[in-house]
């Protein structure tokens, strides 16, 4: 794989007002077209270091690039309008029609509106909200995970190689979670582009980053490939970070073909499969995985 | 005086014109006022949501404009703007602001910060957040606060009439002083209609879906304007002098319809409040007013009182009255009393008023000090004897003349003296004086005629306005019926008068209404 660094954080310090740094020497990269989860809990400083990669917060300290460029080189406005940025919940206009938020970047990018409207469409279908149904809507008449399905596609209409998201799916109740994470994991549009998401949900974290950036009072507290976290955890507290849900975690971080076994996804996915299939075997799975 | 009043419908039939051209006034002041003050206001809100520091002081200072009485702030608005329409606007305005800014201030401020952090993050400048997202959806708490002005304007609109701006408060004010309940309603009910159908119209518009709101918006502005343009200053063309009457006097004989049937004036009117005119007058922004011949302002603005030589005015003479019991019970009391009788004429009692109310000397000082140099002052005696209670009504005059009277009371007999001064009007002080709340207050003998007695036509006719007949009919009336008794007459007539500035009267040798009618004709 020719890996190439999309986003690189160096350094960076975050201090509000003279107080103790919220965020302080944190530095991490990611490549092109890969997924960078920064994990941790409240308080652990991964909202603000996101946030200052799109300059809604200015670093004290320390050097952000996107694509080789600092930050620093554009205006807010310009940088933030080539970057993709998900919010938690209630990010949509409420003043606006489904197809008029999506739109917000592009038009602000001068685009006309043939184009779009093209764009728009393609991505409400995607997204499976038909347009003829959803665009014309606010958003106040749709549920949770469709708004959040909205406020991602709004994300993705300018094409724009970096995503940011921020707990995208933290507002939506566990079963609506799982169905948005899965459309959002299986989508082509997500693929090639460079994401950083935020999230204090240790199971998200291990589904959907290539790699993991675990976070800690503000400082980087390991960062590595979800299995490394898992498997070569750098200290205790790492360990004792992982161990609630340690098995689910294992699963579903190891690849069927790291146990020798046919087939592409994670022996939790197989798993899952194959409890739902009557002619599967779970149990030989679980044998392959613990002789691992 | 009820039987005279025609059914209210039909005077609205009657003044169905001038009542339609009220109405439109009033709307267009409301409204032209209005709209500067959106254009403002909106403005000053933009402008302290992003200084949050100065919202405070700000907020403080349109808080501030609140809280100055109308009629005062009108007062202080004549000398900087005149009277009409300016200032009528400019207070208008100054109404208006408060709810506009604070308004738009709490709409553009208390957005969720979820959206805004999402305006941000999509790369809108600050320019394109406050037009395309803080706007639009503080709109509905801008507009409540448009409505809440709307509604305040148009009540306040009513005092416009004050300062010759027109408007409804013509009649309401016209309707009060002459105790005219048709004109009252005639110009209340209108006023309170309007009120009631803007509140619901803007409501209407407040309550309007995000979406169709941004459809209508545009609109507003619009209308307002429109609605602004059905100002039409009161027009002046053709008149050399320009008159402001009160309300009270455009709609009495002994006022404006006498100086039009028996002098034949024609001058250009403005209706206004007795107590902005002399200010106005001595702007220059007027040239004639119906002043109080004895008010301390005559002699302050140095204004000449143009003489009633066809004797239209009847006589208000000031005298004591009192309970006749109480005469019984000190016998000694009508001759202290009646030593003032004959010692203050009109240009004594104007610079006695013109000392409280303009020297800012207490009304006790006042009266002492006259007393002293008419060599009538004795040091109060032993106060044993009983107690007095003199009253007054709440203007100049009143508050003098209860502190003379405590002064003799107390230097002449061996009573005590308490004064109530500051009695509302003649009817709080007449029934007091009846109930034996108090024992004596000074009067004058055409509001017991006028105002007591309400003597009809007929009785005015053969009084012909003359003193001595007018002071001879309230004082065998008041005996018969109430048993109060008038004693001698104090000498000054407070009654009615045309003023001018004295320099202009000198210089067009105006000296009588006969002067001024017939200057007006040339």
């Amino acid at each position: 794989m020719n890996a190439r660094v999309m986003i690189s954080v160096d350094g960076v310090t975050k201090r509000f007002s003279s107080e103790t740094a919220v965020v302080e020497d944190v530095s991490f990269s990611v490549n092109e077209g890969e997924t960078l989860v920064l994990l941790g809990t409240s308080g652990s400083g991964k909202t603000t270091t996101l946030r200052m990669i799109n300059r809604l917060l200015e670093p004290s300290g320390g050097r952000i690039s996107i694509d080789g460029r600092d930050v620093h080189s554009q205006s807010p406005e310009a940088l933030r309008r080539g970057i993709g940025y998900v919010l938690q919940d209630k990010g949509l206009f409420p003043h606006y029609t489904v197809s008029e938020n999506i739109g917000v970047v592009p038009r602000l990018l001068g685009w006309d509106q043939k184009r779009t409207n093209e764009r728009t469409r393609e991505l409400l279908e995607k997204l499976k909200l038909p347009a003829a149904e959803f665009g014309g809507a606010y958003p106040a008449r749709l549920s949770g995970g469709q708004q959040q399905r909205v406020g991602l596609a709004r994300a993705l209409a300018a094409n724009q190689p970096v995503l940011l998201m921020d707990e995208p799916f933290g507002a939506l109740d566990p079963i609506t979670r799982a169905e948005v994470r899965k459309d959002f994991k299986s989508l082509d549009e997500v693929r090639n582009r460079t994401v950083i998401l935020v999230t204090h949900d240790v199971y998200e974290a291990c589904l959907l980053g290539d790699r993991i950036c675990l976070m800690h009072e503000g400082h980087v507290a390991q960062w590595g490939t979800p299995a490394e976290l898992l498997f070569h955890p750098a200290s205790d507290w790492i360990r004792e970070f992982f161990d609630g849900d340690r098995l689910t975690l294992e699963l579903s971080v190891t690849k069927l073909s790291d146990i020798g076994m046919q087939g592409e996804g994670s022996v939790l996915e197989a798993l899952e499969a194959a409890l739902t299939d009557p002619e599967g075997k779970p149990g030989e799975l679980m044998d392959a995985f613990k002789h691992r | 005086m009820q039987d005279q009043q025609p059914g209210f419908l039909s005077f609205v039939q009657q003044q169905y014109p001038k009542l339609l051209q009220q109405t439109l006034v009033h709307i267009g002041l409301t409204f032209s006022s209005l709209f500067i003050a959106m254009a403002v206001g909106i403005t000053l809100g933009i402008w302290i949501s992003r200084r949050r520091r100065l919202a405070g002081p700000v907020l403080g200072i349109a808080g501030v404009f609140q809280t100055i009485p109308s009629i005062a702030l009108l007062g202080f608005l004549i000398p900087v703007l005149g009277i009409g329409a300016k200032p009528a606007i400019a207070a208008l305005f100054l109404y208006a602001l408060l709810p506009i800014i604070r308004n738009t201030y709490t709409g553009l401020t208390g957005i969720d910060p979820s959206i805004m952090e999402a305006a941000r993050g999509m790369g809108m400048s600050q320019r394109q957040i406050m037009t395309r997202v803080q706007l639009p959806l503080a709109m509905p708490v801008i507009i409540a606060g448009i409505r809440t002005a709307t509604v305040i304007n148009v009540g306040v609109a009513t005092l416009a009439a004050y300062i010759a701006a027109g408007g409804l408060g013509e009649f309401i004010f016209g309707g009060i002083a002459l105790n005219n309940t048709n004109m009252i309603l005639a110009g209340a009910i209108p006023a309170a209609l309007l009120a009631l159908l803007l509140d619901w119209l803007i409501s209407l518009v407040q309550h309007l879906r995000l979406p169709a709101l941004r459809r209508v918006l545009w609109i507003g502005p619009l209308l307002i304007l429109v609605l602004s343009s059905f100002y039409v200053l009161p027009s002046l063309h053709g008149s050399r002098l320009t008159a402001g009457f009160t309300p009270e006097f455009m709609g009495r004989q002994d006022g404006y319809l006498g100086l039009r049937k028996v002098y034949d004036l024609h001058i250009g009117t403005l209706v206004i409040n007795d107590n902005l005119m002399y200010n106005a007058v001595a702007e220059k922004k007027l040239d004639v007013i119906s002043g109080s011949s004895t008010d301390g302002r005559v002699r302050a603005f140095n204004l000449a009182i143009l003489s009633d030589d066809k004797g239209i005015f009847p006589p208000y003479y000031a005298a004591p009255i009192l309970r006749e019991a109480v005469i019984q019970r000190y016998p000694t009391l009508p001759d202290v009393l009646n030593m003032l009788s004959g010692r203050i004429n009109d240009s004594i009692m104007t610079e006695l008023n013109y000392r409280v109310d303009f020297l800012k000397q207490t009304p006790e000082a006042v009266a002492e000090a006259f007393l002293r140099s008419c060599g009538l002052y004795r040091p109060a005696g032993s106060g044993m004897g009983g107690t007095i209670v003199v009253g007054s009504k709440i203007f100049g005059d009143g508050y003098i003349l209860a502190n003379m009277y405590k002064y003799l009371i107390e230097g002449y007999t061996d009573l005590r003296v308490v004064t109530k001064t500051g009695l509302g009007g003649t009817i709080i002080c007449f029934n007091a004086l009846r109930a034996g709340e108090i024992d004596l207050y000074p009067e004058y003998t055409g509001t017991g005629l006028l105002v007591i007695l309400h003597a009809p036509g007929r009785i005015l006719d053969s009084l012909g306005h003359r003193p001595e007949n007018v002071y001879r009919y309230v004082q065998e009336a008041f005996h018969t019926q109430y048993g109060i008794s008038w004693l001698k007459p104090i000498g000054f007539n407070n009654t009615y008068a045309l003023m001018m500035r004295k320099d202009e009267s000198d210089a067009l040798n105006i000296r009588s209404i006969s002067d001024l009618s017939a200057y007006m004709k040339k």
